[in-house]
């Protein structure tokens, strides 16, 4: 039976689930887990806020799986439950703001580049990557929360700890940083 | 569709060191949509994300198991007909129309009584209209409150949907025991405007409450005791509920603001 769920992409997998099919929500978590985990742990360095996160995640897809299968878009289900991961994040920085600042995810600064990202290179566009890279951590830290992450300026605010006028104003340095690299 | 990153860049994502950002970021993006890659990286991901997974899924085991199962897709129809009716109301409707109902017997059995159903008239919507728009009776109203359309429009709403029922019940009874219709739709509809008046100040709920019990105690009960119908209801008076109607609807448009979410009053 298992080789039977191997053949089912995610999308697949989500619709049977919200059917109450348990085996094809363990075959969904067992596929995306990993990825969602480190892509997490990329975000946010506490490990039982990450866990926390991964939990509610899926407890809401195995709640909620009907939502997306209901939807009329087919969408990847891939990228909505990055989505709702997301929102999770956002949620635990929200809930504990008060408390403790969460430590972030150190951003890695640039090191030489390895054999393997010379490959890499011909792919994001020479210009475009050194730009990237030569842009202050901060800057970076803005466009990874609102361009990789889809967030709204509000929630990258409430991620990264600073007001919201603050990411504006950092996303439109960014912005025209890139411009200028690619004109 | 980018071409895969080698095994190797996905081990050092998958262990969070060593890569530059431009470089991360092409890895993201290309894995989320690439079934395979996320394969290689499950398969390099390391020991201490490996622990967490696992007591994630033990954690999740005990959620499902505590837990609902899937809900079932939401239902096409149910978002517009919440915009009009709430099911809190059908009992609140019910009791009204049956008031109504007993008032047009008791008229036609004791003629000699002032018109009940006029005396009622004014009332007879105010139990729908303090419903509509209540923390008590629409387990939604978070979400009702939090919405675009709520506010003022769904009250407007929800009173035309009580309306729409009162009115021609109202009318059926008055033409039943012969009253004269204005008589008996005017007042309805001032009050039933009133209500929406005061209720931005007060809460709905509670200007519904402090009209109808001002209106028994004030004119129906001593109406009763004297055995005619007061001066408010006399003909000739309708004029003056119209005009009352189209004043208290003027300050409820101006207040509108007021509605914007349901405070703990309503």
């Amino acid at each position: 039976m298992r080789r039977g769920l191997d053949a089912f992409d995610e999308e697949e997998l989500v619709r049977r689930t919200a059917r109450g099919d348990r085996r094809a929500f363990d075959e969904f978590y067992r596929r995306t887990s990993p990825w969602l985990a480190v892509r997490l742990r990329r975000r946010c360095a506490d490990d039982d806020v990450v866990a926390d996160v991964l939990q509610e995640t899926y407890l809401a897809v195995w709640r909620a799986a009907g939502g997306f299968a209901g939807s009329a878009v087919a969408g990847s289900a891939v990228g909505w439950l990055w989505t709702i991961a997301a929102n999770r994040l956002v949620d635990a920085f929200r809930r504990r703001a008060r408390h403790a600042r969460l430590p972030q995810a150190a951003l890695v600064e640039p090191a030489m580049p390895a054999a393997e990202d010379e490959v890499l290179a011909g792919r994001v566009g020479q210009e475009l990557e050194r730009a990237l890279l030569e842009l202050p951590p901060e800057l970076r830290q803005v466009l990874r929360a609102m361009v990789l992450d889809g967030l709204t300026v509000r929630e990258t605010s409430l991620l990264l700890s600073v007001p919201e006028g603050t990411v504006k104003s950092r996303a439109r340095r960014a912005r025209i940083a890139l411009r200028e690299a690619l004109s | 569709m980018t071409t895969h990153p080698e095994l190797a860049v996905i081990a050092r994502y998958a262990g969070g060191d060593g890569l530059d950002d431009a470089t991360v970021w092409s890895v993201e993006v290309h894995l989320e949509t690439c079934a395979d890659c996320r394969a290689r990286l499950a398969g390099s991901a390391e020991a201490s994300t490996r622990v967490l997974l696992q007591r994630v899924a033990d954690g999740l085991e005990r959620g499902i198991a505590a837990g609902p199962a899937p809900a079932r897709r939401a239902r096409r129809w149910s978002a517009p007909h919440r915009r009009w009716l709430v099911w809190a109301l059908l009992p609140w409707l019910t009791m009204t129309v049956a008031v109504l109902a007993c008032a047009a017997a008791l008229e036609s059995l004791w003629p000699s009584l002032p018109s009940l159903v006029l005396l009622l008239a004014p009332v007879a919507p105010l139990p729908g209209v303090a419903v509509a728009w209540s923390r008590r009776s629409d387990p939604a109203w978070e979400l009702i409150a939090g919405t675009p359309a709520s506010g003022v429009v769904m009250l407007l709403r929800r009173t035309a949907g009580v309306l729409a029922v009162v009115v021609p019940v109202l009318a059926l009874a008055g033409a039943g025991a012969g009253v004269s219709l204005a008589l008996a739709l005017a007042p309805c509809l001032a009050f039933a405007a009133g209500s929406i008046a005061l209720g931005a100040f007060v809460g709905v709920r509670r200007a519904a409450v402090g009209l109808a019990g001002l209106w028994l105690f004030a004119v129906v009960a001593p109406s009763l005791m004297a055995v005619h119908l007061p001066v408010v209801l006399r003909p000739g008076s309708a004029g003056g509920w119209v005009l009352l109607t189209v004043a208290l609807a003027g300050v409820a448009a101006t207040r509108a603001g007021n509605f914007r979410r349901l405070s703990s009053r309503n």
